[in-house]
Order: C-alpha cells, then sequence, then structure tokens
C-alpha cells in the first residue's frame, strides 16, 4: 500500500485545484448532515425530557419509546467528536461507554444509597460524574433489574428526571455551539478558527468518519465477540436495553450518508462506498440477535464476525479511496493508546 | 529596513531547502541516542529499587521499607520519559503491558478494603489474592501457586482469564505491594501499606508476609529483566533502533506517531480528562502512591524532548543532537515556532499541577467534583495536551510524512515489505 515519494508529491499538487470544491463538500456536510442530525437529537431528547416529566415510571411506554427515540439520534451524531460537542465535556456527559471498570452502575447505586441531592439538580446535574449520566446511566435506571427499582421512589423519579433534562441540555447546547458560528469556523478555515486551512478541516470530517467506522468494530462489535475460547456477550454495548446490534446499524446509516456527500460527486468513488456499506447492511436482520447474545455459540459468532469483517471493508475503502481522493489521512484520534 | 529583508530573504532561501536525507537519518540517530539512555535510566533506577527491595525482604524495617518506596518513586522519572517511544514503535508497545499495564483490579494479588467489592461483571478473578492462597482455580484450571515465582505472574497471572485490569506483573503491580490501596478517597494521602507487612514471624500484618516478600521480589526481578531487555533493543545493534533507522520517512512517522498518540487518546484523554469527568481518584495513574502529578510531568517530557531532540540523564548528562525541530525550521520555521510554543505551553501546564500536588494540593483532590481549581488545573493540561497534536499533525504534513503514520510503518512491522 506505499505510494513512492513521487506519485505522492503528483497526488498533492492535483489535489490543490481542488481546493474550492472542498470548501464546497465542507459547507454541504455541515448544512446537509451535521446541522440537521444535531436538529434532529435537540428535537428527540426534547421528547425524552418531556416524556420523563409526564411521567417517570420505568415502564412507560412513552418514555421508553422517546429513550430509544433519542439514543437513535445521538448515535447518528455520535462520531461527530470535535468542535461544540467536546466543549464543556458534552459529548462525555451523553455517552461514557465503554465502562470496563464498571463505574456507571457504581456510582449511580452511590447516588441513590446518598439521595445525593447534585444528582437531582438541575444546576448541579454537570458537576456529577459522567458515568451516571447520558443515555448509558439511564439506561441503567430504566432497564437494570436491580437500579430500576433501586432506593426511594420519588429519589429514583427525580433522578430520571434530571438526567432526561441533562442529556437535552447538552443536545441543545451542542446544536446552538454549530449554529452560532462553529459553521462558519468549519467552513471558513483561517487564523481566526481552530482549522487554518481546507486541509484540516477535511482531515477533521476524515477523521470523525473513520474512527466511527473503527468504533463499530472494535468497540460496538469487537468487545462482545472477545476471544473464541472467552466470548463475551455482556461487554455488549446497551444490552439491558437490547440496542447492541441496532446502534451499529443507526450508526452504519448514518456513516454511510456522510462517506457519500464526502465523496463530492465522484461517482464511481460514491458507487464504491455505496457497494460496501449496502453488502454490509445487508448481512444482519435487527431481529436476528439484538445483543450479540449469539457469540457464545459458534454460529452466531461466525455471523457478528462475518459482519464486522464487512465493516472492516468498508474501512478500507473509505481509507484506501476517500482518504487518498480528499488528501488527508486521520491523523489522531482518541481510540489512540491503551 | 530593506537590506534586512533581502538579508533575511537570503538566509531563507539557505535554510529553506528541502532537508537532505542525512539530516533525517540524524535526526533518527539522536531519537534512538534518547531511548537508549531514558531505557538505560529506567533500568538503572529499577536495579536500585530491585536491591532495596532485596534488603526489606532480608532485614524488614520502617527505614527499609520507606527506602524501597523511595526507590520506586525514582525509577518513574526515567521510565514515563520513554512512554513517548510506545505507540510508533510497535517493539515497545508490544512489550509495554508487562512493565505498566493500568488500571488494575488489584484484589487480584493481595488482600482489600471491603468497599473494594467483589468479583465484576468484567472480571471474574478481581479479588482472586495469591498472596493469601497458595492453591486456586483459574479458567476452570487448578492452579498451584505454593511458590510464587516470576514464571507465575508471568505466564499465569498476568491477564488471567484474558482480563487487561488483572495485572500481575509491572510498576503498578510493585506499587501496590509498597504503597497498598488508597483508601483516603478525595482527601489527601497516599495508600498506607504498613511496613510490617512484611515483618517475620508473629510481626507480619496483613497475613503471609514471606509470600507478599516473595511476590514484591518475583515482580521486581521481572521488571528489571524486562527493562534491560528493552534497553537493549535500542543500544547499538539493537533491533528497535535498526527498525527506526531503515527508512527515514518511516522512522520520522514512528516519531509524530509516538508523540500524537500518547499526547492526545492516551495522555490528555484516557489519563487525564477521563479521571476528571468520572471525579474518580482511583482513576489515577499512580493512585496508589500518589505520584500522578509526577507521572504525567514526565509523560510530557518524553514527548518535548523527542521534538527538541534533548534528554537529561539520571546522572546529570546530556544526550542531544539533531532534532525533529530542526527538520521542521528548515521547511516552515513559523510552524516549529509554534510546536515549541505549545509543547512549552503544556510543560508549564504540567508543572503547575505538579508544583501544587507537591505543596500537598494531590491530584486525587483535584479530580473531586465542583472543586473548581483542581479542574482549571488539570484541563489546562488536556488543552495543552489537545492543541500541541493539532501542530504535531501539522508538522506531519509540513514534512510530507501522510499516509506514512498508516501504511508505512511496514517497514517496522515487516522489514520485507519495504523491498516490495
Amino acid at each position: 500500500m506505499r505510494i513512492p515519494v513521487p506519485l505522492t508529491a503528483l497526488v498533492l499538487l492535483s489535489l490543490a485545484g481542488r481546493a474550492g470544491a472542498e470548501t464546497q463538500m465542507v459547507t454541504n456536510v455541515v448544512n446537509d448532515y451535521i446541522i440537521p442530525g444535531y436538529e434532529a437529537l435537540s428535537a428527540a431528547t426534547e421528547g425524552l425530557k418531556e416524556a420523563a416529566a409526564e411521567d417517570c415510571t420505568v415502564t412507560s411506554e412513552p418514555l421508553l419509546a422517546a429513550y430509544h427515540g433519542a439514543f437513535d439520534a445521538w448515535i447518528a451524531v455520535s462520531h461527530l467528536r470535535f468542535g461544540p460537542s467536546e466543549e464543556d465535556n458534552r459529548a462525555f456527559a451523553l455517552a461514557f461507554w465503554p465502562d470496563s471498570r464498571g463505574a456507571t452502575p457504581q456510582t449511580l447505586s452511590r447516588l441513590i444509597a446518598d439521595q445525593d441531592p447534585g444528582a437531582v439538580s438541575a444546576e448541579e446535574i454537570g458537576e456529577v460524574s459522567i458515568a451516571a449520566r447520558g443515555f448509558y446511566g439511564l439506561e441503567f435506571l430504566l432497564y437494570d433489574p436491580a437500579l430500576s427499582v433501586a432506593g426511594d421512589p420519588a429519589y429514583h423519579c427525580a433522578l430520571v428526571q434530571t438526567l432526561a433534562a441533562d442529556i437535552d441540555a447538552n443536545a441543545d447546547a451542542i446544536l446552538g455551539g454549530w449554529q452560532d458560528g462553529y459553521s462558519d469556523l468549519m467552513i471558513n478555515p483561517g487564523p481566526d478558527s481552530p482549522y487554518q486551512s481546507n486541509e484540516e478541516t477535511v482531515r477533521e470530517l476524515y477523521r470523525a468518519l473513520s474512527t466511527g467506522l473503527e468504533f463499530d468494530a472494535d468497540a460496538r462489535l469487537g468487545r462482545p465477540l472477545g476471544t473464541f475460547e472467552r466470548p463475551r456477550p455482556t461487554r455488549a454495548e446497551a444490552w439491558r436495553s437490547g440496542r447492541s446490534l441496532r446502534n451499529v446499524l443507526v450508526s452504519l446509516a448514518s456513516l454511510r450518508q456522510m462517506a457519500e456527500l464526502m465523496a463530492d460527486g465522484d461517482e464511481e468513488l460514491e458507487a464504491d462506498l455505496d457497494a460496501v456499506f449496502a453488502r454490509s447492511l445487508a448481512l444482519t436482520d435487527p431481529a436476528d440477535d439484538p445483543v450479540f447474545a449469539g457469540v457464545a455459540t459458534p454460529s452466531g459468532r461466525l455471523r457478528v464476525e462475518v459482519f464486522q469483517q464487512s465493516i472492516s471493508r468498508i474501512r478500507d475503502t473509505v481509507s484506501g479511496t476517500l482518504g487518498p481522493a480528499l488528501g488527508v489521512d486521520a491523523g489522531f484520534n482518541s481510540l489512540d493508546g491503551d | 529596513m530593506k537590506p534586512a529583508l533581502t538579508a533575511a530573504a537570503v538566509l531563507c532561501i539557505g535554510i529553506g531547502s528541502p532537508a537532505l536525507a542525512q539530516d533525517r537519518d540524524a535526526v533518527l540517530r539522536t531519537y534512538a541516542d534518547i531511548a537508549a539512555a531514558a531505557y538505560g535510566d529506567s533500568l538503572t533506577t529499577a536495579e536500585r529499587l530491585q536491591a532495596a527491595v532485596d534488603a526489606l525482604i532480608d532485614a524488614p524495617s520502617p527505614e527499609a521499607f520507606q527506602t524501597a518506596r523511595a526507590a520506586w518513586l525514582a525509577a518513574r522519572g526515567p521510565y514515563q520519559q520513554t512512554e513517548v517511544f510506545r505507540f510508533g514503535n510497535p517493539i515497545v508497545d508490544d512489550w509495554e503491558g508487562k512493565v505498566n499495564a493500568w488500571p488494575l483490579d488489584e484484589g487480584l494479588i493481595d488482600y482489600v478494603d471491603g468497599s473494594y467489592g467483589g468479583a465484576t461483571d468484567e472480571n471474574e478473578y478481581a479479588v482472586l489474592n495469591v498472596v493469601a492462597n497458595p492453591e486456586f482455580s483459574l479458567s476452570g484450571e487448578r492452579i498451584d501457586a505454593k511458590e510464587i515465582t516470576p514464571a507465575l505472574l508471568r505466564g499465569t497471572l498476568h491477564e488471567a482469564d484474558g482480563v487487561e485490569s488483572n495485572v500481575a506483573t509491572g510498576y503498578h503491580a510493585i506499587e501496590f505491594l509498597l504503597w497498598g490501596q488508597d483508601l483516603n478517597g478525595h482527601a489527601d494521602g497516599a495508600g498506607q501499606r504498613p511496613w510490617t507487612d512484611y515483618a517475620a514471624g508473629g510481626a507480619c500484618t496483613g497475613g503471609n508476609c514471606d509470600r507478599r516478600g516473595a511476590y514484591l521480589q518475583a515482580a521486581t526481578d521481572l521488571l528489571v529483566s524486562d527493562l534491560g531487555w528493552m534497553a537493549a533493543q535500542w543500544a547499538e545493534g539493537g533491533a528497535a533502533r535498526a527498525a527506526v533507522l531503515e527508512n527515514a520517512d518511516a522512522g520520522l512517522s514512528a516519531i509524530l506517531t509516538g508523540m500524537g498518540s500518547l499526547s492526545y487518546g492516551e495522555q490528555a484523554g484516557e489519563r487525564m480528562r477521563l479521571g476528571l469527568m468520572l471525579n474518580d481518584p482511583e482513576e489515577e495513574h499512580d493512585c496508589f502512591s500518589d505520584n500522578t502529578h509526577n507521572s504525567h510531568y514526565y509523560d510530557g517530557l518524553g514527548i518535548q524532548n523527542v521534538y527538541l531532540g534533548e534528554y537529561v540523564g539520571i546522572d546529570g548528562r546530556v544526550v542531544s543532537g539533531p532534532s525533529v525541530s530542526d527538520l521542521v525550521a528548515a521547511t516552515d520555521p513559523a510552524l516549529d515556532a509554534e510546536m515549541r510554543d505549545r509543547l512549552a505551553a503544556t510543560m508549564t501546564a504540567l508543572s503547575r499541577i505538579k508544583i501544587a500536588a507537591e505543596a500537598g494540593f494531590s491530584y486525587d483532590q483535584m479530580l473531586e467534583r465542583g472543586n473548581a481549581e483542581g479542574e482549571a488545573l488539570v484541563m489546562a493540561g488536556v488543552n495543552g495536551l489537545i492543541d500541541q497534536t493539532k501542530s504535531i499533525e501539522r508538522v506531519v504534513s509540513a514534512l510530507s510524512l501522510d499516509g506514512i503514520a498508516f501504511e508505512g510503518s511496514d517497514s517496522l512491522d515487516d522489514p520485507e515489505a519495504v523491498f516490495q
């Protein structure tokens, strides 16, 4: 896969002529993908907040439906980890997972046992550990057999409502950040922007896309797979609410939309991307194995492995074709390290 | 003004010419020299720790215990400066888990407080307690642990049951054996293990003092042998040095990959920001000894070392030579200035954490919920590391190493591939 140096130089030269086209591509991704994605999240979390305010019981159908709607909307934008989502740790507060040391149930148990006043206060919830907050904290309160019935019912109810409102506040703040300036900073790189050049904005988008795919393959599928000798079904994401597979499918559908906008009218590239995404999404039916419990059996495991490999094919196309077409690589991401 | 401008223009032409291949080779040699020196210092300080541990086991006393702790702390400074070599060099990354794995479920090794909990969803062996149990079953197999040996730690216990937090060897296992759990929560203070946990006969506290001592010695012996191996890989003729020097672009890419991955995903993210967001005093890199401020500081310093091509050894000798900074300055002086400024800004922020911690405002206090001063100190370090990562990416572009970071490591993974 190594490109000899003279060829790299040629590629870089030819990219200079694409600067205008790339600005348009960034504008399209921001206006037609990122902003609508956050608008959908903000609307869905408003619905979640209202449903919790209306009826906080953990069996409330409207509450659970609103929870799933908002979680879907979050997954669709969850790979966009830059700018307003990183500010004030908003994305972390919406989504702390994987939780390899069990911090979410531990922290929630402690808050409930102590009837911690900060965790049921709209003003103070922002100071509470991210492990207890967001979609994964709320999942334990709504679905975990122990935590869904833990503690004083009035406190439990207030905690559900406070977490739902906190989720909505963070979603609104991210959308606000995009509407109040970050879109312009992204579309117009330069000395007053965090991005000095088109190359840097394009890399940011490309990094988000490739990190999203990496997370789907390595975390969402890789964690429950574990090893052949030691599969780990309880390491699947959001298995308590039955969302493990659904999250991957929602994520892939969203990443597909982003990738195709980034292909920016290059028909061959669009066709390549379309083919690999379509192949991956066609492999699985949401009813098949919603929480990857099948990883413990040889046939179930094989199915998840094949799905994971299909995401690797998408990653190959993105890194082998889209990246070079855009003239960027993914740089450093938050999954680097251990 | 005009003549000055002309002179400046001439100067720019002079230094603006593309850096020559031999310049790049010289930069890589400096990098390998720094690695050899820093791993060599890590080995030397680990040998001092080994001597102190042997003395403690021979004749347990409060003084011998304190000497061993001091030797552990001294050993961390040079080692943390080597972390920048991890992510760009597979030979280091594949080995690193043996010596510096973290976080750990320390109940695997020895007794823990009741508040620690029991086995978890993730780890059935979180409270195995090898020190207290000469025989136990692990993943369905009966294990004879009557003798606590390096082979038992390395072959059987480390990452037992495929769980990464089953850390049986390395600095943090030794740290736990010297300090014990830090049960102070967010209050100031490190672990309070008494020296009598190593005392003989009736003076022994915590039970099984002889087995605890055997564990401590075995873990320390392994640390010394592991560090000796890695120091040899960077010495003249070593494999890590050869891999870096083999291809100039791939070698430079390894340097910058190590700088960027440690700055961003590892240190800014996993080690600093996460602990703050979780308000968790156990999310501290050196949590038993309360040495986290130093751990962060020397990690940051290691990143700066390899960019500037300078390292100060434990005996005061300075290793220096042509640097990445020189290469960047020859191509884009403004970018070199930006990179230096940002590395310096990070070091200022990490120094402030260290200064405050050494003055008594410990790192676990900084992580406490609602502690605004602590949050500001830690976030300044995080932001510095994030900012410098952006500059590292610009350096990758300026040196035309784009793409090599992900593909060019062929030369490190598979030396034959370069020639195909």
